[in-house]
């Protein structure tokens, strides 16, 4: 059975359209990563499956079932963390999880939930005096009352610690072992990485691609990223800036940031030697340098800026057959 | 059962603000005052409970103070959930959307007797107190409990009609101009409105096989404030739901009914269509 299918969705506020002609399936046990920048239609496409916004158009289905007309039978098997929510202030962590118990009429021990989160501690204490990170694990207590069958949770990592996003994905992951379908968004793609079976990216109400996270790694093709540090220690100031110019100009180039006193240049595979060929061309000195693996954000970025790579960057300037591609470092 | 969930959430939640130990405060301090005016002076003068009820309780506290209770109590329900983004949690939750309208009226409503029966019994039991100790002479408690109850009933009416207004608004803001609404319509211009309406109407009423002044009672009955000072009234003489104003009793009483249901079903239809 499929845990989510949308068909043909589009939802419009007034004159905006903030969802298009979205077509989307999970399959049951999936861990499904949502993804895309602010703004680009993720809460309002998870608003739909849970029915709190309906579709202008197009179906929506969750767990077999239509959202617009069964919400309700829908929610009692999905466990959902919100995005954009607040906890009411005066009662306490326990009566907010006891509440989520007996809303679900399920007989999970609020106290077991509290600590699987980590707030245990806090459980007596009034929420309304919660971090936001306490109160992001609050939710999840609550989305996890009832072993649900389908996990909804937007931006689930937001107002976490890295330490908190860790446990965060440890319960992921253990709610996936358990057979539960996940479905998650984030702006992050660091976040999804490590345990989503596969990822869709959502840019301005269309999904752009989607794939494993390797698929998509490999559709962007020989794109790497150059860390070239520059200047250094005679530091001949603003040697940098006419880098960049330098490097902006070269073939195969698509992206070029400073940082410090280094230069970021995403470029086709082949067009590394080019790089610093131009650089010292333009006379700046190149202390050191080495290439990495496209990053995931250098990924998540070609896909929602600019524009989509979809025929790949490897058919420009492959000439120089760029060896291994990862951390190839070189001393000069 | 998901409206017990809500309306058990909503009133735990409600009676731990700071707001409900003040309205307690309030109906306590004002009945003690007004006990306090009227007390018997001279010797073997009794203490005047329908005097302290009728003209002193009901046109100060009950049908001033405690509508304008029910309607701050009731405003802000969904209104102020949708606002805070807390609705986005119960509606996460497997509730429908008529769980939560209905849920609210049900947690508010007994929220707001609650104050009604602490205000008002703390000081009746200190006059009950006294009448057993011979300190005045026969405090009539039936009655004040009884009229206690008419005031719960007319506050969950004004809870439900604020709760109905709370639910179609878009924003808080809308919920309080409604709330404040609801407030000068009910308690202080429904004469002059209805009466308006009466002779704006005219024609349309002379057709009908119903006399201007059947009208103008049925107009008045409508209002659940008028709806209770009839029924507190038939009680405190002794004639509730017999003598000879039955028929406006029953219909006073049905009115009630119809505003404690048809606001919040009003409201729960645009709270349906609209997003969140």
């Amino acid at each position: 059975m499929t845990a989510i299918e949308l068909r043909g969705v589009r939802k419009e506020f007034g004159d905006v359209t903030a969802v298009r002609d979205l077509d989307l399936t999970v399959e049951e046990g999936e861990v499904y990563g949502f993804l895309g920048p602010n703004g680009a239609g993720k809460s309002t496409t998870i608003d739909m499956l849970l029915d709190l916004v309906r579709p202008t158009s197009g179906t929506v289905r969750v767990l077999g079932r239509d959202a617009t007309g069964d919400g309700v039978a829908i929610r009692q098997r999905t466990g959902v963390l919100p995005d954009g929510f607040s906890v009411y202030e005066r009662l306490t962590g326990r009566k907010h999880v006891e509440f989520a118990v007996r809303s679900k009429e399920a007989d999970d021990d609020p106290d077991d939930l509290l600590e699987r989160v980590g707030i245990l501690d806090d459980a007596d204490r009034k929420a309304g005096g919660y971090s936001k990170g306490m109160r992001q694990r609050l939710a999840l207590a609550m989305a996890l009352v009832g072993d649900p069958d389908l996990l909804v949770l937007d931006e689930p990592s937001s107002g976490l610690d890295p330490a908190g996003a860790k446990e965060m994905r440890e319960i992921v992951e253990r709610e996936a072992d358990r057979g539960a379908t996940v479905f998650f968004s984030s702006h992050i793609l660091e976040q999804v990485d490590a345990v989503c079976d596969r990822v869709g990216i959502l840019r301005e109400g269309e999904l752009v691609a989607e794939d494993s996270v390797e698929g998509l790694r490999e559709a962007v093709g020989g794109e790497e990223t150059l860390e070239i540090a520059v200047g250094g220690a005679d530091g001949t100031e603003g040697a940098g800036d006419a880098g960049v110019e330098a490097v902006r100009a070269v073939d195969g180039v698509s992206r070029v940031d400073r940082d410090g006193d280094a230069l970021v240049v995403s470029c086709a595979d082949g067009a590394k030697t080019r790089v610093i060929a131009a650089l010292e061309d333009a006379g700046v000195a190149v202390d050191d340098f080495h290439t990495r693996e496209a990053s995931l954000e250098d990924l998540f970025l070609a896909y929602t800026e600019g524009d989509a790579p979809t025929t790949g960057a490897s058919d420009e300037g492959s000439s120089t057959g760029g060896a291994d591609a990862a951390d190839e470092e070189v001393e000069r | 059962m998901s409206l017990v969930a809500i309306a058990e959430k909503d009133f735990q939640d409600a009676v731990r603000s700071r707001g409900m130990i003040a309205l307690v405060a309030l109906f306590s301090l004002l009945v003690a005052v007004f006990a306090f005016v009227i007390r018997p002076t001279g010797q073997g003068e009794q203490f005047a409970t329908e005097l302290l009820l009728r003209f002193f309780v009901r046109p100060f506290l009950v049908t001033t103070l405690v509508p304008l209770v029910g309607v701050v109590i009731g405003y802000n329900a969904v209104s102020g959930e949708r606002e805070s983004g807390s609705l986005k949690l119960l509606l996460s939750l497997p509730h429908s959307r008529a769980d939560v309208v209905f849920g609210k009226v049900v947690g508010r409503g007994a929220a707001l007797s609650v104050a009604v029966f602490a205000g008002f019994l703390l000081p009746a039991a200190v006059l009950a107190v006294l009448a057993q100790t011979g300190g005045i002479a026969a405090f009539n408690a039936g009655s004040y409990f009884g009229f206690t109850v008419f005031a719960a009933v007319l506050g969950v009416v004004f809870v439900a009609i604020a709760v109905g207004c709370s639910a179609a608004a878009s924003t808080q803001r809308r919920a309080l101009i409604g709330g404040v609404s609801i407030y000068v319509l009910f308690v202080l211009l429904w004469g002059a409105v209805t009466g308006q309406f009466l002779g704006a109407a005219g024609g349309i009423v002379d057709p009908l096989p119903l006399s201007t002044e059947q009208v103008r009672m049925f107009l008045r009955v409508s209002n659940p404030k008028t709806g209770v000072e009839i029924l507190s009234n038939a009680f405190l003489g002794g004639q509730l739901f017999t003598g000879e104003t039955v028929n406006r009793q029953i219909s006073a009483a049905s009115m009630l009914v119809f505003w404690t249901i048809a606001p919040p079903l009003v409201g729960l239809w645009k709270f349906d269509t609209d997003g969140l």
